[in-house]
């Protein structure tokens, strides 16, 4: 890669312009909780994608959770197609 | 970004999973924590409709994919590093913060470990929204079979064939 600069604090990634980063690291920080309750225009990249990486993260371990609670009632739940069709309706209100 | 916030999306979501679930259920009589959540991800990655990097990612890889697998290729890895250990050191002061985090971020988007930062950052939002509304599906799923049968309300019933 070139145009590395090991120097200064706010180097640039190599490839791409900084606009384009600027503008996609700020869309990045309207959709994380922790940065959007912030609303500093001066949340540096490295603190948004850390956050984005521990969000990301956060949301992994929720999904395990719920997979796992989940697995543990549908052992539990006695197979009933009648209970079954009247979740699927619910699911579509 | 409206993809994934929608209510429709939620419902086709909600329903396929659910009906994914009901399915395995039947074939096998326990569904482990593991298999669930692998299934959760494909239904996900399948809503995507193969419009994004992750989705197609997520389909594309193995099912139930064994973790001796990943023994074998960490015992190769070391003897590597062992001789490499000096010059990735350097190589990570030279390396500013954001290739860093940038790197870490590539490793939890499935399929975007060679993507451009451009890229992985639109694959990212994507993403994020995508596992949101996987939380808000499973919740409501979870809470459904909480209740169970008694408190389901009857007079919704009529409403059945919308869809």
């Amino acid at each position: 890669m070139s145009g590395r600069r090991s120097r200064s604090k706010q180097s640039s990634v190599s490839s791409i312009t900084d606009d384009q980063i600027t503008d996609l690291v700020s869309k990045l920080q309207h959709l994380i909780p922790e940065l959007r309750r912030r609303r500093f225009d001066k949340v540096s990249t490295s603190k948004v994608l850390q956050e984005t990486c521990n969000y990301i993260r956060s949301l992994h371990r929720e999904v395990e959770d719920l997979s796992d609670r989940l697995s543990q009632l549908l052992a539990s739940t006695d197979s009933d197609s009648d209970q079954a069709a009247i979740i699927r309706s619910l699911l579509m209100q | 970004m409206k993809r994934w916030t929608t209510k429709r999306e939620h419902q086709i979501y909600s329903s396929k999973l659910f009906q994914a679930l009901c399915r395995s259920r039947r074939t096998s009589s326990s569904t482990s924590a593991k298999e669930l959540h692998q299934t959760a991800d494909r239904v996900l990655a399948i809503t995507a409709k193969g419009t994004t990097r992750w989705s197609r990612a997520i389909l594309a890889a193995p099912l139930t994919a064994g973790t001796n697998m990943k023994k074998h290729k960490k015992a190769k890895v070391t003897v590597h590093t062992r001789l490499r250990k000096p010059v990735v050191n350097r190589e990570k002061r030279k390396l500013p913060v954001v290739e860093r985090k940038l790197r870490a971020l590539r490793r939890l988007v499935p399929g975007c470990r060679k993507l451009s930062c451009n890229n992985l950052l639109e694959e990212t939002s994507d993403y994020i929204a995508a596992l949101e509304m996987q939380v808000r599906a499973m919740t409501a799923i979870t809470e459904f079979l909480s209740r169970g049968e008694a408190q389901v309300p009857t007079d919704r019933l009529g409403s059945i064939g919308n869809m």
